[in-house]
C-alpha cells in the first residue's frame, strides 16, 4: 500500500512540475540551465549534501525512541483549549476533501517546485538560501521533537474530530505513521517548511511575479490542513511559524557568508542529488 | 527510563518544596514577628496551635491514559471522567502514554493517581486474587497494580480460591458484592469485540475466539493459495517488537505468544463464548487426591530448536514464574504476568519423563487455571535468571533478564514457531511441523497453514482497507468500536461478534490519599453514567457492568438493571448532578470551599 501512495504522489508531482514549469518559468531561463547546470551544482553542492544528511539524520531519529523530552500534551491543552475545533464548524467533505489533497500532494508539490524554480535562475544565492532554510527546519524542527513530547488533537479529542486525515484516507497514514512518532507534533514541520516557501516566493516576486500568490494560497492551505486534520495544535502552528522566520533569516545569514563553501564545493563536486527531499517532503508529521 | 524517573522526582520534589516553602517561611515570618508580642501575654502555645496547620487545598489529580492510536475508547472514557470530576470541583489533568509506556507507569511503577484503561479480565473470576490481594500490593505486574488492601477482601479472595462448584459459587458472589462496596476500581463496562474474516479463504472462524489461540488453529483453508499463509493485521506493533510471554508492558491477553508456547492445558473458548478448560500440552490430567494433581505429557514433544521437551522443563518453568531469579536475587522476583495463577501450585515434581506431580494450594478448579500458563524450554531460561544490567544505571531490584528481554527468537514448544520480523511492520512464523497436534492419534485444532503473517496496521480503518482488497483475512485486534457501524459486509467479508473478558475500568492508585479511602471511591464510582458512556463512547457495542467478572459469574445483587445496582450514578443521561455530587462528597466526610473546589488532604 505504500509503494501505492508514493507511485500516486510521484505520478501527481510529475504532472505539476511541468506544467509549473511551463507556467512560471519560461524557455528562456530553462535554456540557460542547460549551459551551466554544472557550475550551478558545483557551488551549491555543500548546501545539497548537508541538506541530505540532514534529512537522512531525520528519517533516523524520528524512527527511534530516546525516551528524553518531557510530556508537554496537557500543557499545550491548557493553553490553547480546544480552539482547535473551530475548524470543525465549517467542515463538509468537500473541504476535508480538499484538505486532505494539499496535505500530502498540495505540500510535496509545494517543496518541490521552488528548489526547481530557485535553480534556474542564475544567480543560485536564492537555491541555496532555500536549501539551507530547509536544512534548517528540519534541524531544528528534529531538536524540538526530541524536547517536546506530545499528542495531537487527532490522538485526545477522538469523538469530536470528524476530520481526522487517517479515517478518510487511511492508505495516507502509511506515508506518515511509518516514519514518525506519533508524538513528534510540535513544531508542526509542514507549516514551516510551507511558510518558508511562502516568505521565499514573497522575496524572489521580482523573479516569479506569478508564483507568488499560488505558493501564498498553497501555503496557507498546508498551514489550515494541518490543524483541520486533526493532526496539529494551533501552537504547534504559531512554532512553525516562528521557525520559518527564523530559517529563513538564518539562510540569509549563512549563505555566501563563508566563502569556504565555494572551495568545498570544487572538491565534492555534484555529490548529493535532491531526489531525498521528493520522498521526505510529505512525511513530517 | 532512569532519566526520566529521576527528572519526575526531581519536579515532584520542587512541587512539594514550592507548594510548602512560601506557608512555612510565612508562618516562620508571622513567628517571628507575633511571637515576640505574645510571648509576654503568654499566649505562645495558643498562638502556635493556630498558625501551625496545614491548609486543606484543592484535590487536584491526574488521569494517565492512552492516546487515541493506542487505544480510542480509553482516552475519550478518560476525557467524559475528567469532565465529570472538574463539574465535581476536582482539578483534573490528562496525562497520555503510549501502551507500553503506559503499562510500565501503572503496572511497574505504580506511578499515577487515577488511570483509565482495559484490564484483561480472566474468564474465570480467579483473577481478581492476584489483581487484588493485599500480599501483591508491592510486587511489579498484573498483581494488584492498585494497592490495595483490605484484609476482609483478602479473607474472600482466599475462600473462593479454595471452594469448588457450588461453595465457591457462593464465595465469588461474597466477594464480588464486597468489591461492589469497596470499589478498588471502577469496573465500566465490557466490549463486544468486533473482528473482519474473510470467509472465501477459510472456514472455521467461529470455532475459536480469535482473542485465543484456538481461533487460529483448525482453520480449513478453502484454496490451495490459502493453505500456504494466514495473514492477520494487529493494530498494535508491539508483537513486533517483543515475543516475551513474561514481560507485562507488552502484553494483552497474549494471544500471539499463546501460538508460540505451549501450555498443559488450554482454555478453549468459541467465537461464542462458550468455554471449557480442556488438556493440551498434557495428554492426561488426573486429581489423584485433593490436592495432587497427576499430569501426564504428551510423549516426545520437542521445542523449537529442536531440543526434547520434558517434565523436568516443565517443572523448571513453575518455578521460574513464582521466582524468575531461581532463588539468585535476595528475595523472589516473580513474574509480573501469571502471578496468582502459579501461586495455586505449592510444589512440582516430575517423576519421570513425562509424568508430573503438582501439589495444589487451592481447591480443583483454581488448580486447573494453573495449567494454563507457558511452558519454558530451561536451556533457554535458567540464565535469564540473572539480573538485567544496562551500564552506569541502577537497575530496579527483582529486574530480571526474563522479564526486560524481548526474546527474539522465541524459542517455545507451540504449533507455530518464528521465521522473521521487522519492527512496527510485522512478524511472522511458520508451522512448527513436529508439533503434537499434527500427529494421527492426536485429535486437537491443529496449524493449518504454512507461515502465519502478523501484519502491523496501526488503525482499524486501514486494518479494513486490507481485509477489503483481499490483503488480509482476518483482523487479529478487535477493531474499534465507532467503525463497526459502518462496515460493508459482503459474501467474502464477514464480520464476527464475540464476547470478550477484558473491561474499561478506572483504577485508583490506593497507595495515596484519598484514593485509599473506600468513601471517595465510591462517590467518584457514582460519578460515572456506565450506559451513557457505553452510548456515547463506545457507540453501544459494549455492556456496562457493575462487577467485573463474564456473565456467568454475575450474581443475581449485582446484575446491570438499566443503572449500577450498587453505585447508581449521581444524575441522569450523562449530566451529573452537581449538588448531589457535592452532598455525596460532604457525606463522605470531605468539604467544599465557598468557590466550589472540593478541598482534600493529600
Amino acid at each position: 500500500m505504500l509503494t501505492e501512495v508514493l507511485t500516486r504522489v510521484a505520478v501527481v508531482v510529475g504532472i505539476m512540475l511541468p506544467i509549473s514549469i511551463a507556467l512560471f518559468i519560461g524557455r528562456e531561463r530553462l535554456e540557460t540551465t542547460f549551459t551551466e547546470w554544472r557550475a550551478r551544482l558545483r557551488i551549491s553542492g555543500p548546501v545539497l549534501v548537508v541538506l541530505g544528511i540532514a534529512l537522512v539524520l531525520n528519517r533516523m531519529m524520528r524512527r527511534s525512541d530516546p525516551d528524553i523530552g518531557f510530556h508537554m500534551t496537557s500543557a499545550i491543552r491548557d493553553i490553547e483549549g480546544e480552539f482547535i475545533l473551530i475548524f470543525q464548524r465549517v467542515a463538509n467533505a468537500y473541504l476535508t476533501e480538499y484538505f486532505a489533497w494539499i496535505y500530502v500532494y498540495g505540500y510535496t508539490y509545494l517543496l518541490i517546485f521552488p528548489a526547481v524554480a530557485y535553480f534556474v535562475l542564475s544567480d543560485t544565492r536564492m537555491f541555496r538560501r532555500l536549501l539551507t532554510a530547509y536544512t534548517l527546519n528540519y534541524g531544528l524542527g528534529l531538536v524540538l521533537y526530541l524536547l517536546v513530547i506530545a499528542y495531537g488533537p487527532r490522538n485526545i479529542l477522538a469523538g469530536e474530530l470528524e476530520t481526522v486525515l487517517y479515517d478518510h484516507n487511511p492508505e495516507y497514514q502509511h506515508l506518515t505513521r511509518e516514519v514518525n512518532r506519533n508524538t513528534n507534533v510540535f513544531p508542526s514541520l509542514h507549516t514551516s517548511l510551507a511558510a518558508t516557501v511562502g516568505i521565499f516566493a514573497y522575496l524572489s516576486r521580482d523573479e516569479y511575479l506569478k508564483w507568488f500568490p499560488v505558493a501564498v494560497v498553497l501555503a496557507v492551505s498546508v498551514i489550515i490542513s494541518t490543524m483541520y486534520l486533526g493532526i496539529h495544535w494551533a501552537i504547534d502552528v504559531v512554532a512553525g511559524l516562528a521557525l520559518a522566520a527564523l530559517c529563513v533569516w538564518l539562510s540569509d545569514v549563512i549563505v555566501g557568508r563563508w566563502s569556504l563553501s565555494a572551495s568545498i564545493g570544487r572538491l565534492t563536486g555534484s555529490d548529493g542529488s535532491d531526489g531525498a527531499d521528493e520522498s521526505d517532503g510529505v512525511d513530517s508529521d | 527510563m532512569s532519566e526520566r524517573g529521576a527528572a519526575s522526582v526531581d519536579t515532584e520534589g520542587e512541587r512539594r518544596r514550592g507548594g510548602r516553602s512560601p506557608a512555612i517561611s510565612r508562618r516562620a515570618a508571622l513567628a517571628g514577628a507575633a511571637g515576640l508580642t505574645m510571648a509576654t501575654s503568654g499566649c505562645l502555645s495558643q498562638f502556635r496551635s493556630i498558625v501551625n496547620r496545614d491548609d486543606i487545598d484543592q484535590l487536584s489529580l491526574t488521569i494517565t491514559t492512552l492516546p487515541a492510536d493506542g487505544d480510542r475508547e480509553s482516552i475519550r472514557l478518560a476525557r467524559e471522567i475528567a469532565a465529570v470530576l472538574e463539574t465535581a470541583g476536582v482539578d483534573t489533568a490528562i496525562e497520555m502514554r503510549s501502551n507500553e509506556e503506559f503499562l510500565r507507569a501503572i503496572l511497574i511503577n505504580h506511578d499515577f493517581d487515577i488511570y483509565v484503561g482495559q484490564h484483561p479480565g480472566g474468564i474465570d473470576p480467579d483473577f481478581l486474587y492476584e489483581s487484588l490481594h493485599s500480599l501483591y500490593a508491592d510486587e511489579s505486574g498484573w498483581q494488584n497494580p492498585f494497592g490495595f488492601t483490605n484484609l476482609l477482601v483478602d479473607d474472600l479472595l482466599e475462600t473462593q480460591r479454595e471452594a469448588d462448584g457450588e461453595e465457591r459459587r457462593d464465595a465469588v458472589e461474597t466477594l464480588l458484592e464486597a468489591l461492589a462496596v469497596e470499589q478498588p476500581f471502577v469496573p465500566v463496562c465490557t466490549p463486544t469485540e468486533h473482528r473482519l474474516v474473510r470467509a472465501d479463504r477459510f472456514e472455521g472462524w467461529a470455532d475459536g475466539h480469535l482473542a485465543t489461540r484456538g481461533g487460529y488453529l483448525g482453520l480449513e483453508p478453502l484454496t490451495e493459495e490459502s493453505s500456504e499463509q494466514l495473514r492477520t493485521v494487529h493494530m498494535d506493533a508491539r508483537p513486533s517488537q517483543n515475543l516475551n510471554p513474561l514481560t507485562a508492558e507488552y502484553r494483552d491477553r497474549g494471544t500471539i505468544t499463546g501460538l508460540l508456547y505451549d501450555s498443559l492445558a488450554t482454555e478453549t473458548v468459541t467465537a461464542d463464548g462458550d468455554s471449557s478448560l480442556e488438556p493440551w500440552l498434557a495428554e492426561d490430567v488426573e486429581w489423584v487426591d485433593e490436592s495432587t494433581l497427576v499430569v501426564e505429557l504428551q510423549p516426545d514433544c520437542t521445542f523449537h530448536d529442536g531440543e526434547s521437551l520434558t517434565a523436568s522443563d516443565v517443572a523448571f518453568s513453575y518455578r521460574f514464574l513464582a521466582d524468575t531469579a531461581l532463588g539468585g536475587d535476595s528475595s523472589p522476583a516473580p513474574s509480573p504476568r501469571f502471578r496468582g495463577r502459579v501461586a495455586a501450585i505449592d510444589e512440582v515434581e516430575a517423576s519421570d519423563e513425562h509424568t508430573l506431580e503438582f501439589a495444589v494450594d487451592a481447591g480443583q478448579a483454581v488448580g486447573e487455571q494453573a495449567l494454563t500458563v507457558p511452558i519454558l524450554p530451561e536451556h533457554i531460561w535458567r540464565d535469564r535468571a540473572d539480573e538485567a544490567s544496562v551500564r552506569g544505571v541502577r537497575v530496579a531490584q527483582g529486574t530480571t533478564e526474563a522479564v526486560v528481554t524481548n526474546n527474539f527468537p522465541p524459542v517455545g514448544s507451540g504449533p507455530f514457531q518464528y521465521a522473521d520480523h521487522t519492527d512496527r511492520e510485522h512478524v511472522t512464523f511458520e508451522r512448527f511441523d513436529d508439533h503434537f497436534t499434527l500427529r494421527e492419534d492426536v485429535d486437537r485444532p491443529e496449524p493449518t497453514v504454512d507461515e502465519l503473517r502478523v501484519q502491523i496496521d496501526p488503525r482499524s480503518t486501514s486494518a479494513i482497507q486490507l481485509l477489503e482488497d483481499d490483503a488480509a483475512d482476518v483482523t487479529s485486534s478487535a477493531l474499534e468500536t465507532y467503525v463497526v457501524d459502518d462496515i460493508d459486509v459482503s459474501e467474502d467479508v464477514e464480520l464476527v461478534e464475540s464476547p470478550s473478558w477484558t473491561f474499561y475500568h478506572l483504577g485508583f492508585n490506593a497507595r495515596k490519599a484519598p484514593f485509599s479511602n473506600p468513601r471517595f471511591r465510591q462517590v467518584v464510582a457514582r460519578l460515572l453514567d456506565k450506559a451513557w458512556l457505553v452510548e456515547e463512547v463506545f457507540d453501544g457495542h459494549a455492556r456496562p457492568i457493575a462487577t467485573p467478572v463474564t456473565e456467568e459469574w454475575v450474581p443475581d445483587g449485582l446484575e446491570w438493571d438499566g443503572e449500577d445496582p450498587e453505585m447508581p450514578f449521581l444524575g441522569s443521561n450523562g449530566d451529573l448532578d452537581v449538588e448531589a455530587a457535592r452532598a455525596a462528597f460532604e457525606d463522605a466526610g470531605f468539604r467544599y470551599d465557598s468557590d466550589g473546589t472540593l478541598r482534600v488532604r493529600h
